[in-house]
């Protein structure tokens, strides 16, 4: 008698409540307008045309690049007669900082960011305003990362960066293991049996270690021909996959490796170059980035090699976006701003500080002269990188590879904690990736 | 100070007359005036919108699309939020009663000392004031497996290396353990005000009784620390659920998952990709309801015995 | 805890006697074991904060460091323009704690001691949001604060936090022990609503006060998520907004973090002894009955 008309009642509110909530959107909601963009020859800058204007940065650093970034920035400055505001934040609040500033309407005019996937639709078409050709300074393997779905460039790829090992050279010499030359890269088998006799020669607690993070376990993948993802979206070959990652379990297991590394930082990406700083391992998997500051920190002499083989050889490339927002106030100057930052004279300081390689075409062709320290390993980076198979560019500008990647580290976590065989982690990765794939290309 | 108070005074005192019913009845209300016009606008009103883009979903906060109560039927019906739901319950109620049976015997032990009594309030005090970023860092230091602090002490007295951070039960007894750490000294605090509050001539009646120090203590200290217990109990649940920041530097909610809690789980959707906006706030939205209703249950409990 | 016959006119919970009885011992062994826990991994924080990179990498080094050199000290504060930084953390600091002491002990007081429609609404709904996690509501949050022009400025991060409901939680637990009575003889006496609040019921809660005072200071030195995304130039970072940027640098050593940690935790530890004195005499002057 009595429970009826409490039921309708709350029946009836909670139709109401709905019903508001639904005609208050929170912002603006989705439409299937998709704005195509003419071909275009750009906008012309003229001298002094944006004399006394400001410009804000959001800005992550990995170290040295942030002084790059400020003699780069000093320059513009000057020649434009302009100021601007470098605001650098940690990369794990960059995203989440970001995301409040353009839902409350304070959008910085210029960004620097790893992935475009959640921003694309509030990035600035480039063409627009720098020309169609404005591409055509770039290589075509980063590039493929940075076009949205009306082949608008919305991004700038400002560096370009290679995965690899490194090795403390004192540490194979004290073995007496030999290193392989640039030219005849290890097999992955000769990699790691070199790397368990340092070990036992020298005692350090490791033979090999790497960032925990689903980038660098692509490099491995790529190595025996396979990948998270291409075009179509879940590509991996599971039995290619098992036979790439089963050694690094093998290996946790026997503490060749550091298991407690990989188990200890939950979710969060973690690097494992304090390990190799301390002299704990004498392989090393990481990428170009570490080279300045192993220059400046490392006690030791260390080396970069080339990425060991399987079915491929190679590393896998990586690399971060430069890239202006719609909402900024001033498009053309946040555009221009993008542009003189990677002009060959910016772009060659910048990779050459900072350690990262080049992504112009013609600094491709010519070269970059880095620190002296630090030339002989990025020489065998940019070796590596003619290297790289296709498969490795393709995935890495697949929107979905961050996320996907994380997938994967979760994955091989539980294998590593003994919850489940590698080849069921496999098993149970596909159906994960290819709902991220589905739902970020819902957008 | 002075211009809030102003702007209630004149109010409040407007009708001369003392006690007019109008005065007593609007004076509450221009008290609770400015508290409540910044707490509705900075967090009523926020909240009330998260709710509403928990109706939604969106992958960057911007671009929504409305999806009912997609939202909650996806997290209520993914085994990931339960596993999440119950190490957080896990974890709340681990905290909360060894906070609790903690506090009270600090500051039972602290009242008690006459010597020093500064001293150790203050020293129990210290690790409140340590932000939670500096608490994880270091903690993830002390408790490393190999070379950490707490292992190697445990070491010199013949325990073997505890895996604190890398197996999922030692996890989360770590993580209890270092939120436990890291918010005594404020339940301390409060419970001491609640004793030092109690009347010391109970004390002597009961001597003259021939009340025993455990009689004493059972018969006196412990129901009259009720309220402050009370105080104790739903600061920690609500802390207890809440927790995030020094886990998240510290465990990362690892291993595999072991010590994510509801708070992580929602920020996680919130802001690392693939972003799932109306996903955190439909999170967001049920933690609210069950803290809530816990707050609610300890509040009606409690209201019989209080004042 | 132990047993008192005779009759000495300090309470149980202050013992008379000269003679050092086992029950005093144990509680003074408890009493250090919980302070050795409280401090031993602050004080190894210190500690290393002194040593270098290689000294911490190794397994089993020894407790004190090699060198007492502010080497690491040196080198992380020449990283960036912490006078700055220290003057934003303080200026928030202040203003939002007495802000808050102001609008919180308003509030509480008519929760505790009114009898008015919806009371117990407004105390159950503050209560209710000390349970919204800020991740929860930032995004809806800063639309608020951008809408009212608060972003990159200090009182972006002063006003928001200042109506923190667990202060007034605690301060109306706290008034509900003030007896009527007092309050009641103001008004025999003629005295307005607020004078009342201001001249009785204020000076009462001292302890109190001195306890959110506190907690205040505490959380808003500490406060990180928030001065993030509110603080967006260079000129309004706060400590923890720097030291996370600090933090950000994967390439910055260990050491370095320790010390910035150690300067983050000192001036807080500063402000709490000095609160410390006033909480004491506070609460011994306060004549509840």
């Amino acid at each position: 008698m009595f429970r009826k008309p409490v039921t309708r009642f709350t029946a009836v509110v909670a139709a109401g409540l709905l019903a508001l909530a639904s005609a208050c959107s929170p912002g603006e909601t989705v439409d299937d307008e998709d704005p195509q963009a003419a071909p275009s020859e750009g906008q012309s800058v003229e001298e002094g045309q944006f004399a006394g204007e400001t410009l804000n940065y959001l800005y992550f650093t990995d170290g040295p690049d942030e002084q790059a970034t400020r003699d780069n920035i000093a320059r513009f400055e000057e020649e434009y007669d302009v100021t601007v505001n470098l605001e650098i934040l940690p990369y794990s609040d960059l995203v989440s900082s970001l995301q409040a500033r353009l839902s409350g309407g304070n959008a910085p005019d210029v960004v620097r960011l790893t992935g475009l996937g959640e921003f694309a639709a509030d990035l600035l078409p480039l063409d627009e305003y720098l020309g169609s050709e404005f591409a055509d300074e770039f290589l075509e393997g980063p590039m493929l990362a940075v076009r949205n779905n009306s082949d608008q460039m919305i991004a700038v790829p400002s560096d370009l960066t290679m995965n690899g090992p490194f090795v403390n050279v004192e540490m194979f010499e004290e073995a007496g293991v030999e290193l392989p030359s640039t030219e005849e890269p290890w097999t992955w088998e000769e990699m790691l049996a070199a790397a368990k006799e340092v070990q036992q020669a020298t005692g350090s607690s490791y033979a090999f270690a790497m960032d925990k993070s689903g980038h660098r376990l692509s490099t491995i993948l790529s190595q025996y021909g396979t990948a998270l993802l291409n075009d179509d979206g879940f590509a991996l070959d599971k039995e290619k996959a098992v036979a790439a990652l089963q050694p690094l379990v093998d290996m946790m297991a026997a503490d060749e490796m550091p298991r407690d590394f990989w188990l200890g930082s939950g979710s969060r990406y973690e690097g494992a170059n304090e390990i190799f700083l301390a002299r704990e391992t004498p392989v090393y998997l990481s990428g170009s980035w570490q080279v300045g500051q192993f220059v400046n920190n490392a006690e030791f002499e260390w080396a970069a090699v080339p990425n060991p083989c399987a079915d491929e050889c190679g590393g896998f490339p990586g690399g971060k976006f430069m890239a202006a927002l719609s909402a900024s106030e001033n498009p053309q100057l946040a555009a221009e701003f993008v542009r003189f930052m990677n002009t060959t004279e910016s772009q060659e300081h910048f990779a050459a500080v900072s350690g990262n390689l080049p992504t112009r075409a013609d600094l491709a062709e010519s070269g970059v002269t880095y620190d002296d320290a630090a030339q002989a390993a990025m020489d065998v980076f940019i070796a590596d990188l003619n290297r790289t198979p296709d498969l490795g560019f393709a995935a890495n500008s697949q929107p979905a590879f961050g996320p996907s990647a994380t997938a994967l580290v979760e994955q091989v976590s539980e294998v590593v904690a003994g919850n489940k065989e590698l080849t069921a982690a496999m098993d149970d990765l596909q159906p994960e990736v290819e709902s991220i794939v589905e739902e970020m290309g819902s957008w | 100070m002075v211009t809030v108070a102003t702007a209630t005074r004149a109010g409040s005192e407007t009708p001369r007359r003392r006690r007019t019913p109008w005065g007593l009845r609007l004076a509450p209300y221009l008290f609770l005036l400015p508290n409540m016009v910044i707490f509705g606008v900075f967090t009523i009103y926020p909240a009330f919108s998260g709710v509403n883009i928990s109706l939604y979903e969106s992958p960057n906060g911007r671009v929504f699309r409305w999806v009912g109560l997609g939202n909650y039927e996806r997290i209520l019906t993914s085994d990931e939020f339960w596993r999440v739901a119950r190490q957080t319950i896990t974890y709340a109620f681990a905290y909360v009663a060894l906070s609790l049976v903690l506090a009270t015997i600090a500051a039972v032990l602290v009242n008690q000392q006459r010597r020093g009594k500064a001293f150790f309030r203050a020293s129990l005090f210290v690790p409140v004031l340590v932000s939670p970023v500096v608490v994880g860092l270091v903690f993830g230091w002390i408790l490393e497996r190999q070379g950490g602090l707490l292992n190697n002490m445990l070491g010199a007295i013949g325990i073997d290396p505890i895996p604190w951070l890398v197996d999922g039960t030692w996890a989360m007894i770590s993580i209890i353990g270092v939120g436990v750490w890291t918010q005594l000294g404020f339940y301390m605090l409060i419970l001491l005000a609640g004793l030092q509050a109690i009347d010391p001539s109970l004390y002597e009646a009961a001597r003259m009784d021939g009340a025993s120090g455990w009689q004493q203590f059972w018969g006196i200290t412990l129901p009259l620390l009720k309220p402050s217990a009370l105080v104790v109990l739903i600061l920690g649940t609500i802390h207890g659920f809440q927790a995030f920041d020094f886990i998240w530097t510290l465990t990362g909610g690892g291993p595999v998952g072991a010590t994510t809690l509801i708070v992580q789980y929602i920020y996680e959707n919130g802001f690392i990709s693939p972003i799932r906006y109306g996903t955190a706030a439909a999170g967001g939205v049920i933690l609210f309801l069950a803290v809530f209703t816990l707050t609610l249950v300890n509040w009606f409990l409690s209201r019989g015995k209080e004042d | 805890m132990s047993t008192q016959a005779a009759p000495v006119r300090r309470t149980w919970t202050g013992l008379g006697r000269k003679r050092v009885r086992l029950a005093d011992a144990l509680r003074v062994v408890i009493l250090i074991a919980l302070v050795l826990v409280s401090l031993i991994p602050v004080v190894w924080t210190v500690l290393g904060s002194f040593k270098t990179p290689t000294e911490l990498a190794m397994r089993s080094g020894s407790v004190l460091p090699e060198s007492w050199a502010l080497d690491n000290y040196t080198d992380a504060l020449s990283r960036f323009n912490f006078v700055s930084y220290i003057t934003n953390s303080v200026l928030v600091t202040v203003g939002a704690t007495a802000l808050t002491l102001a609008i919180n002990s308003l509030a509480a007081y008519p929760l505790a001691k009114y009898n008015f429609r919806g009371k117990n609404f407004l105390f159950v709904l503050t209560l209710a949001t000390i349970m919204i996690p800020l991740q929860v509501i930032l995004i809806p949050v800063y639309q608020v604060v951008a809408d009212l022009g608060l972003v990159n400025s200090l009182w972006g991060m002063i006003i928001p936090a200042a109506a923190t409901p667990t202060g007034v939680f605690l301060l109306r637990q706290y008034m509900l022990t003030i007896p009527d009575e007092l309050i009641e003889a103001a008004r025999v006496d003629g005295s307005g609503e607020f004078r009342t609040f201001l001249t009785i019921v204020l000076p009462l809660c001292k302890p109190a006060l001195a306890v959110v005072a506190i907690f205040s200071v505490m959380w808003r030195w500490n406060d990180f998520l928030w001065p993030l995304v509110v603080a967006q130039s260079e000129r309004v970072y706060t400590l923890p907004v720097a030291l996370a940027r600090f933090n950000a640098e994967e390439t910055v050593p260990f050491n370095l973090i320790l010390a910035m940690s150690v300067v983050s935790i000192l001036p807080v530890i500063i402000a709490f002894l000095f609160f410390q004195r006033q909480i004491a005499t506070g609460i011994a002057n306060t004549g509840i009955k």
